[in-house]
């Protein structure tokens, strides 16, 4: 089963804010994060695929039916919300089974697909407790199990692991990606930890202003960012305002970077994108590319260091896993991206 | 100086009831500060042979239990709405409605029973149906206003969402996640109900029928005869009033002890 939208757009009453023509197809078995900073609109298109919202315009699909107008109890979609709305009265196996109920299963079968369903998010043995005495992560189990039991035709979770903390937050994300490869349905998670999206995410879209920037692989993402906004977005970023002044050279605040600058012609108002870790310690060769100065920042993050180096003219992020404190860089030309000026 | 306020407070609360009790079985009780002349049943074996007591202590528990099941029918269906009633004018003009009976003295409504039933189209008044209406209008209130307090607390909507994605119905979210979710607000909101329906005169007073008045109504023209006579009567609707407070207090505690989990 697969979920669509076509040119979807929506304006929340009386504001500009919304969703704007999105296009995004996610496949069966596929797993497509959205990101992007609050009010991005990735809340507002899970409410539009839900049914929570009505678009404005253009159509939602469920498995290649149009569902635009469909109620959402009708829509079979398994949604897991930031806060998991588990229902405080009922034990996790009775949570768990009430979609089940609610589509006509008898007792003995819904106790037993409910049953089955907490043994595969290892919750067997708390299946008779309140939601109220479980633990911010087995709460987020249960709701999973609850939106997984009844077979959905996609899942969508909202923000599902924002409650938790760090370590709980790594361990449940690959805990969502193995329950959703093994059973092979079409999720949309919406998040706003571009981390958490790259590690699981087949695909990621970024959002921003109502659209959707780009939506490509993880490694897409990173190595090619279709727009400087989007490179600013995922990982790291030295982006500096440049302009190209031959097909070799450009012109930058913190002076002449040379690379190929393909498909640009000169006196282009670019942006140029240098990944932290591509920067590398010294200075080269022939002394091009490479900038002197004063480190700002050093900061110690286990494997590697990120350090700042205030040049003239601005600031150069580099990685490193060495000890040494650099008083001079040098940024290969090949590690130089242009990106259309915003 | 706390515990001193508190001690005066509670005795100026307590003093009254406790002579009521020594006065319902005191033997004599006339310009004395104290009943004389030692205990007695007397009184209460009285008022239980008097049949215009026993009658209205019928007809209050009657017009109590009728309030209070009517106040649950109408109760959560209506706080419900109000709760999710999509735009704040709206549920701002709902409090306001649903507040009014409390605002205005039970003596407006009582004249107004009085002058629809007591035309020759309606000659309806003094029949128990109207004094429950009564009631539920006057007691409703209460109920409606515990029951959208907890509402809120209780984020239902969030919960309503889930179920609604999760396939369910109106009628299957509001019995499997609304009601289970009040319950114990219903519970506590119905004993206050009840408790408010059994005490309530000015009302009653104006609109009971000869036959069907309720406890509190009789209860005043006790105090025109003996003193120990009257303290048995009174005594009589002090203990049912004390047991309403008591299940209404252990059902809110119930209440606040799930949602401590919860939170």
């Amino acid at each position: 089963m697969s979920v669509a939208v076509e040119a979807l757009s929506y304006a929340w009453p009386g504001t500009t804010n919304g969703v704007a023509d999105i296009h995004l197809a996610i496949a069966p078995g596929e797993l497509v994060a959205v990101i992007g900073p609050s009010g991005c609109g990735k809340s507002t298109l899970l409410k539009l695929i839900a049914g929570f919202l009505t678009p404005q315009q253009g159509r939602v699909l469920l498995a290649g039916r149009d569902a635009t107008g469909m109620p959402p109890r009708a829509r079979e979609l398994g949604i897991v919300f930031q806060a998991y709305a588990l229902f405080p009265h009922m034990t996790a196996l009775q949570n768990i089974a009430w979609p089940l109920s609610i589509r006509g299963v008898s007792r003995t079968e819904r106790h037993r697909r409910a049953a089955e369903m907490l043994d595969r998010v290892g919750l067997l043995a708390q299946a008779d407790r309140l939601p109220a005495k479980l633990s911010g992560g087995q709460q987020q189990r249960v709701a999973l199990a609850r939106a997984m039991v009844f077979g959905p035709k996609a899942l969508l979770l909202d923000e599902p692991l924002s409650a938790l903390d760090a370590t709980l937050r790594v361990e449940m994300r690959d805990e969502i990606r193995r329950l959703q490869q093994e059973s092979g349905i079409a999720t949309l998670h919406i998040t706003h930890d571009q981390e958490e999206a790259l590690s699981i995410a087949d695909r990621v879209a970024v959002m921003r202003e109502g659209r959707v920037l780009q939506c490509a692989a993880p490694r897409e993402l990173y190595t090619r960012p279709a727009s400087r906004a989007v490179a600013a977005f995922v990982g790291h970023a030295n982006l500096w305002e440049a302009t190209v002044l031959d097909a070799t050279t450009l012109s930058t605040p913190i002076g002449i970077l040379r690379t190929q600058a393909h498909g640009f012609a000169p006196g282009d108002a670019v942006a140029a994108l240098v990944r932290p870790e591509h920067v590398q310690i010294g200075a080269s060769a022939d002394g091009s590319n490479s900038f002197t100065g004063r480190l700002l920042r050093d900061r110690f993050l286990g494997s590697f260091r990120r350090l700042d180096l205030a040049v003239d003219g601005g600031t150069v992020a580099l990685e490193t896993a060495s000890d040494i404190t650099p008083q001079a860089v040098f940024i290969p030309p090949e590690a130089v991206q242009l990106l259309p000026a915003d | 100086m706390a515990f001193f306020i508190t001690a005066l407070y509670l005795g100026y609360l307590l003093a009254p009831m406790l002579l009521l009790l020594v006065g319902s079985v005191g033997a004599t009780w006339s310009n004395t500060l104290l009943p004389t002349d030692g205990l007695t049943a007397r009184w209460f074996l009285q008022v239980w042979h008097d049949r215009s007591f026993r009658l209205a202590f019928i007809t209050s528990l009657q017009v109590a239990g009728a309030t209070v099941v009517l106040c649950a029918i109408l109760g959560a269906p209506l706080a419900y709405a109000v709760a999710s009633a999509g735009h704040r004018g709206v549920r701002l003009a709902a409090r306001i409605t649903y507040l009014l009976p409390v605002a205005a003295p039970p003596i407006v409504l009582a004249f107004g029973l009085m002058l629809v039933f007591s035309s020759d189209a309606l000659p309806f008044l003094g029949a128990t149906w109207v004094l429950i209406g009564g009631h539920v209008v006057l007691c409703l209130p209460y109920l409606l206003h515990t029951l959208v307090a907890d509402m809120r607390h209780l984020d239902l909507p969030a919960q309503e969402l889930a179920a609604e994605a999760l396939g369910g119905g109106f009628w299957r979210r509001f019995f499997d996640i609304v009601l289970p979710a009040l319950r114990h607000s219903l519970l506590s909101g119905s004993v206050m109900v009840a408790a408010l329906s059994i005490g309530e005169f000015q009302l009653s007073n104006l609109i009971a029928g000869f036959l069907n008045r309720t406890y509190p109504v009789v209860l005043l023209q006790a105090f025109y005869g003996a003193t120990g006579f009257a303290c048995a009567a009174t005594v009589v609707l002090l203990v049912l009033a004390l047991i309403a407070a008591i299940t209404g207090a252990l059902a809110a505690r119930g209440a606040s002890g799930t949602k401590g989990l919860a939170g």
